[in-house]
C-alpha cells in the first residue's frame, strides 16, 4: 500500500491518475452516449418511454424506414453540397488570404488575426447577423448585388427553395474562412525560404514556384485543414438554426440539424439516433484522416 | 578509499533495447570519473540512472553504502549539472540557487546567506538579481554549476557540460571544474564525448561503448596500453594509425599492407608465424626520416602545419598520420622513410579486436 | 514602384480586405444604432441618421439580458473549470510519454474530438433524463460541454507543455522535488501562459453554445443567452434592430477580450491545431 501511495507521489501512479480522470470522464461522457446512439438506433424510442431502458427491440427497422423516407436521400444531398461548398470556399479563399498576408508588412500580423473574430462569435449570433444580411426586400447583400449589376431582381435567400442552403454556405464560408487562413499561413511559413532562392535560380516564375515548391511542401498540412474542415462543417447545427431552420421544406435542410428536428421537434428520438449513428460514421473517417496527417511532432 | 558509488550487475533495458550490460563500477570518494564513449554508449543512460531519473532494471546501484535501486531522486542527495543547464527561466539566479534548500525548508535569510556564499566563490555575485535568459553561456555554466555547489552532496553528475560552450572557453571551464573538484573534495562522475576533456579531467576514465563498459583505469594506463582496438582508436588525437598485418614466417617480422606499398617491422615478441594481425601505431610515435633511412619508404599525400605541429598524411593505403612538431620541410609528393620502434607497436587481433599480449 | 510604396499598398489593400471581412459585424452595430422604420430603408443606409442608443436599454430590460447573461457566465465558467481541472493533468502526462499508451490516448482523445454536438445531444438528453440530471438543467449543460470542449482543450494545452523542456522538470527532482511538487513550481508556472490561452478560448466556446442548451434547458429563467435571443427571433420576427442590440450586447464582451489578447490567442492556436 505504502508503495503504491509513494508512487502517486513520484512515479507513474501520478501519471497514470491524471490520465485516468481525464479519459474516464471523456469515456463515460462521449464513449457512452456513442454507444448509446446505436442501441438506440434499434429501438423504438418517444416521449413516454424516455425514462426507461427496456424499450421495444425493433431490429433495424430504423434504418429501414429511414431510408424509405421521401426526404431522406434529399437531406444526404444538401449535406453533400453544404460540405463541399463550404471547404471549398473557405479553403480557397483562406489560401488566398494566407498567400496575401504571407508576404508580410508591418501590421500583417495583427490584422490577420484580427480575421479571427468570424471564428470566435457564437455561431448563433452570426446566424443572426447573417439572417438579416440575407434578407430578401431588405438585405444589404441584395442591394449590392444589385448595384453591382450581378443581379436583376433579390434573391429571397432563406426562403428560395432553390437558394436557401447556399444562404446557409455563405454564412459558413465567412465563419470559417479566417481559421483556415491561420492554418495556411502557418503551414506557409513553415516552408524554409532558401528553397525558393534556389528554384529562383533554377529559373522558376512565381507561378512556377507555386506549384513546384509551395503545394507539393504543404500537401500534409492541406490534407489536415481539410480534414479539420469536413469535421467542423460536419458539427455545423447553429447557423441552420438561426438562418432557415432546415426549410423551405427540408430545402435547406441537412443530416445534423435533422438528427435534431427528429428528436427535439418530433420527438421520435429513436429515428434521431439512427440519423446520428450514420453520420458519425462519416465523421469518424474525416478523424482518421485528420489524426494521420498530424502524425510528426518534435519534443520541445 | 571509502567508496561512494558502486554499481553491480547493473543492466538497463528500453523495451527491447538493451542499453546498459552487466556494469561493474566502484568510484571511491574524492575521485574523479569521466564517461566517456561514442553516441549511444550508454553513458548519459548510466549517469541519469545514477541521479534516479531513470530506473535499472536490473542490477544494485549503492550510494554511500546504501542501496538506491528503487529510491527517487530527491532523496539520493546528488548534484546534476545538465549538458542545457537546465535553469529555471522564470526565477532570478539567487532563486535558482536557493531552489534545493527551499525545498527542504531551509529559513529564507539562511538560503540567501549561502546563495551569496557560492556566489562569491564562482563569481557570481553580481548577477543575483538576474534572469537566466539575461546572462552569457558561460555564465549560465557556472550558475549551474553554483546550483549543484550550494547543496553540499554527495556527488556531483555533469552530463556534458561544456559541449556548448565555444572551444576557448571550454578549455578555461575545464580547469576551473577540475579545481572546483579539488577544492571540495567531491565526488563527481563527468560524462563526454571528448576524450581530451576525459584524459585532462579525470582521476580514472571508463570508456563504454555499446552498454558495456570496455576499459577503465587512469587516463595515462587507458593511453599507452589499450586493451582493444576500440580503446586504441578512441584515446588520443589525432587517432591511432592502423595497419593490417601478417606475421612473418621467421616470427619476428611483420609484413604491413599499405596498399601499393609494404613495409617490414622487427618486433620484440613472439609470434605465430602467418597470423594476422593489425597493427596499431600513434601518430607521435612515427618518426620521419630521409628516403631509405628508415624502415621502410612511404610517399606523401598533404602537410599540415598548425604553426608548431605538422600532420603529415600518406599516400598509402590505408593512409599513416604522423605528427611532427616544428617546422616541417617536406612536400606533398616525396618520398620519406619511417622509423617505428617495436616497443611503440600495439599488436590487436584482426577479428576480435583484442589486444595480442 | 519602391518597397516602401508596395508595402504601403499592401497595407492598404489588406485594410481594406479586413474591412470587407469584418462587414458583417459592422452592420450588426449599425443596424442595432437604427430605429425600427429606418431599418427598412430601401436602399438601405450604411450610416444611421439618428442613432437610437435607447434602444439598448430597451432591449436589456424588455429581454431580460442580464439574466440571460448571467445564465451563459454561469456555464462557460462552470464548463472551464471542470475542463482545466481535468484537462490539463491529462495533457501534461500525454506531453512527458510518447509511447504505444499515450498513442492510443492521443488517438482517443482526437477522435472524441470530432464528434457534433447535435449528434450527441438525443444520448446525452435520454441518458440525463434517465438520471434525473434535467433537475439541474445547468449543470447538465457544464457536463456536456466540458466532454465536448475537453479534447480540444488537451490538444492545445498538450502542446503548451512539449515546448517545457523535459530536463526543468529533471533538475527539479534532482535538486530534492518531488514529482508532484516539480510539477505545482516549475512546469505549470511556465506553461501558465499557454494554459490561459487555451483556456480562454474554450470560455469563448461555451458562453456560445447553443445546442445543448437549448435542449437540456427548458426553464426559461435558466437559459443562456443564446437561447435567448434565439428565441427572440421567431420565423416572422422584423424588429431587427432590437436583434441587433441584443447580438451586440451579447457579443462585444467577448469581441474586446479577444481583440486586446489576439496576438496571444492566434499563436496559441497554431501551435496546437497543427500538432
Amino acid at each position: 500500500m505504502k508503495s503504491l501511495f509513494s508512487s502517486m507521489r513520484d512515479g507513474l501512479g501520478f501519471d497514470i491518475a491524471l490520465v485516468a480522470f481525464a479519459l474516464g470522464f471523456l469515456l463515460l461522457m462521449s464513449g457512452l452516449p456513442l454507444v448509446y446512439n446505436v442501441v438506440m438506433s434499434f429501438q423504438e424510442v418517444d416521449m413516454f418511454s424516455l425514462g426507461t431502458f427496456s424499450r421495444p427491440f425493433v431490429g433495424l427497422r430504423n434504418y429501414i424506414d429511414l431510408f424509405a423516407q421521401p426526404e431522406t436521400y434529399p437531406i444526404l444531398l444538401n449535406t453533400l453540397i453544404f460540405v463541399v461548398g463550404s471547404i471549398a470556399g473557405q479553403f480557397l479563399i483562406g489560401f488566398g488570404l494566407a498567400l496575401f498576408f504571407w508576404v508580410n508588412f508591418p501590421g500583417a500580423s495583427w490584422l490577420r488575426g484580427l480575421f479571427l473574430v468570424s471564428w470566435v462569435m457564437p455561431g448563433l449570433v452570426a446566424g443572426a447577423i447573417w439572417n438579416w444580411i440575407l434578407s430578401g426586400d431588405f438585405g444589404v447583400l441584395n442591394f449590392i448585388l444589385r448595384e453591382t449589376g450581378l443581379i436583376d431582381a433579390n434573391i429571397f435567400w432563406r426562403s428560395d427553395p432553390d437558394y436557401s442552403l447556399y444562404a446557409v454556405i455563405i454564412a459558413n464560408i465567412w465563419l470559417g474562412t479566417s481559421f483556415n487562413m491561420i492554418l495556411l499561413s502557418v503551414g506557409l511559413s513553415g516552408i524554409p525560404g532558401d528553397l525558393y532562392e534556389a528554384a529562383e535560380l533554377d529559373g522558376a516564375n512565381a507561378w512556377q514556384r507555386f506549384w513546384t515548391i509551395t503545394l507539393p511542401m504543404m500537401r500534409s498540412t492541406i490534407g489536415a485543414i481539410i480534414a479539420l474542415g469536413l469535421i467542423f462543417t460536419l458539427q455545423q447545427f447553429d447557423l441552420f438554426a438561426a438562418i432557415t431552420s432546415g426549410g423551405p421544406n427540408n430545402a435547406s435542410n441537412v443530416t445534423q440539424y435533422w438528427a435534431w428536428e427528429l428528436s427535439f421537434r418530433q420527438y421520435d428520438f429513436g429515428k434521431g439516433a439512427t440519423v446520428s449513428v450514420v453520420m458519425i460514421v462519416f465523421v469518424m473517417l474525416a478523424a482518421v484522416v485528420y489524426v494521420r496527417s498530424t502524425r510528426h511532432e518534435v519534443r520541445g | 578509499m571509502t567508496i561512494q558509488i558502486e554499481l553491480r550487475g547493473v543492466n538497463k533495458h528500453y523495451g527491447s533495447f538493451h542499453a546498459l550490460k552487466d556494469i561493474d563500477l566502484s568510484i571511491g570518494e574524492g575521485t574523479f570519473v569521466a564517461l566517456v564513449g561514442p553516441s549511444g554508449c550508454g553513458k548519459s543512460t548510466l549517469l541519469r540512472s545514477l541521479a534516479g531519473l531513470e530506473k535499472i532494471s536490473a542490477g544494485d546501484l549503492k550510494i554511500a553504502g546504501q542501496l538506491m535501486n528503487g529510491v527517487p531522486p530527491r532523496k539520493r542527495d546528488v548534484a546534476m549539472v545538465f549538458q542545457s543547464y537546465a535553469l529555471y527561466p522564470h526565477m532570478t539566479v539567487e532563486e535558482n540557487l536557493t531552489y534545493s534548500l527551499r525545498i527542504r525548508g531551509v529559513a529564507k535569510a539562511q538560503a540567501k546567506k549561502a546563495a551569496a556564499e557560492v556566489a562569491a566563490t564562482t563569481g557570481l555575485s553580481h548577477l543575483l538579481g538576474r534572469y537566466p535568459r539575461e546572462l552569457s553561456g558561460g555564465q549560465r555554466q557556472r550558475v549551474a554549476m553554483s546550483r549543484a555547489i550550494i547543496r553540499h552532496p554527495k556527488a556531483f553528475l555533469f552530463d556534458e557540460p561544456l559541449s556548448n560552450l565555444d572551444a576557448a572557453l571550454r578549455v578555461h571551464m575545464r580547469k576551473e571544474i577540475r579545481a572546483l573538484h579539488d577544492r571540495l573534495h567531491a565526488t563527481s562522475v563527468y560524462v563526454t564525448h571528448d576524450q581530451i576533456e576525459a584524459m585532462t579531467m579525470a582521476d580514472h576514465v571508463v570508456v563504454m561503448r555499446d552498454g558495456i563498459i570496455e576499459q577503465q583505469g587512469k587516463p595515462l594506463d587507458l593511453y599507452d596500453m589499450p586493451v582493444n582496438k576500440f580503446v586504441a582508436g578512441f584515446i588520443g588525437s589525432p587517432a591511432m594509425n592502423f595497419i593490417p598485418a601478417t606475421v612473418g614466417d621467421d616470427a619476428k617480422t611483420l609484413t604491413l599492407d599499405l596498399g601499393a606499398v609494404t613495409g617490414t617491422l622487427a618486433v620484440d615478441r613472439s609470434l605465430q608465424p602467418g597470423r594476422k594481425v593489425t597493427v596499431g601505431i600513434r601518430p607521435e610515435h612515427i618518426g620521419i626520416a630521409g628516403p631509405g633511412q628508415g624502415s621502410f619508404d612511404v610517399p606523401v599525400a598533404v602537410v599540415e602545419s598548425t604553426g608548431f605541429t605538422a600532420f603529415i598524411t600518406t599516400a598509402t593505403t590505408p593512409e599513416l598520420i604522423v605528427v611532427e612538431t616544428g617546422r616541417s620541410t617536406i612536400l606533398p609528393g616525396d618520398m620519406v622513410g619511417v622509423r617505428i620502434s617495436s616497443d611503440q607497436l600495439h599488436l590487436f587481433d584482426d577479428v576480435t579486436g583484442v589486444r595480442v599480449v | 514602384m519602391n518597397g516602401a510604396t508596395r508595402v504601403r499598398l499592401m497595407l492598404a489593400i489588406a485594410v481594406v480586405m479586413a474591412a470587407i471581412y469584418l462587414f458583417p459585424l459592422y452592420w450588426m452595430y449599425i443596424t442595432a444604432l437604427k430605429s425600427g422604420s429606418e431599418v427598412f430603408a430601401t436602399p438601405p443606409s450604411f450610416w444611421p441618421a439618428a442613432p437610437q442608443w435607447s434602444t439598448y436599454a430597451f432591449v436589456w430590460e424588455s429581454r431580460n439580458m442580464g439574466r440571460y447573461l448571467w445564465n451563459s457566465l454561469v456555464i462557460a465558467v462552470g464548463s472551464v473549470a471542470l475542463i482545466s481541472v481535468l484537462g490539463v493533468g491529462c495533457a501534461y502526462v500525454l506531453a512527458r510519454y510518447r509511447n504505444a499508451w499515450v498513442d492510443v490516448g492521443l488517438f482517443l482523445i482526437l477522435m472524441l474530438q470530432v464528434l457534433p454536438a447535435s449528434l450527441m445531444i438525443t444520448p446525452i438528453f435520454v441518458g440525463f433524463s434517465q438520471l434525473g440530471m434535467l433537475e439541474y438543467p445547468r449543470l447538465a449543460v457544464i457536463i456536456a460541454i466540458a466532454a465536448k470542449s475537453m479534447p480540444f482543450f488537451v490538444v492545445l494545452v498538450r502542446a503548451t507543455f512539449m515546448s517545457v523542456p523535459q530536463e526543468l522538470e529533471e533538475a527539479a527532482l534532482v535538486d530534492g522535488n518531488s514529482r508532484i511538487g516539480a510539477f505545482f513550481s516549475i512546469v505549470l508556472p511556465l506553461a501558465r501562459n499557454g494554459i490561459l490561452v487555451s483556456a480562454l478560448l474554450i470560455f469563448m466556446q461555451a458562453f456560445g453554445e447553443f445546442v445543448y442548451s437549448k435542449s437540456i434547458i427548458q426553464a426559461v429563467e435558466l437559459q443562456p443567452a443564446s437561447v435567448g435571443l434565439n428565441s427572440f427571433m421567431g420565423p416572422n420576427t422584423n424588429e431587427w434592430n432590437n436583434i441587433m442590440a441584443y447580438a451586440t450586447m451579447y457579443v462585444t464582451p467577448i469581441l474586446a477580450i479577444f481583440v486586446l489578447l489576439q496576438r496571444r490567442i492566434v499563436s496559441g492556436l497554431t501551435s496546437g491545431a497543427l500538432k
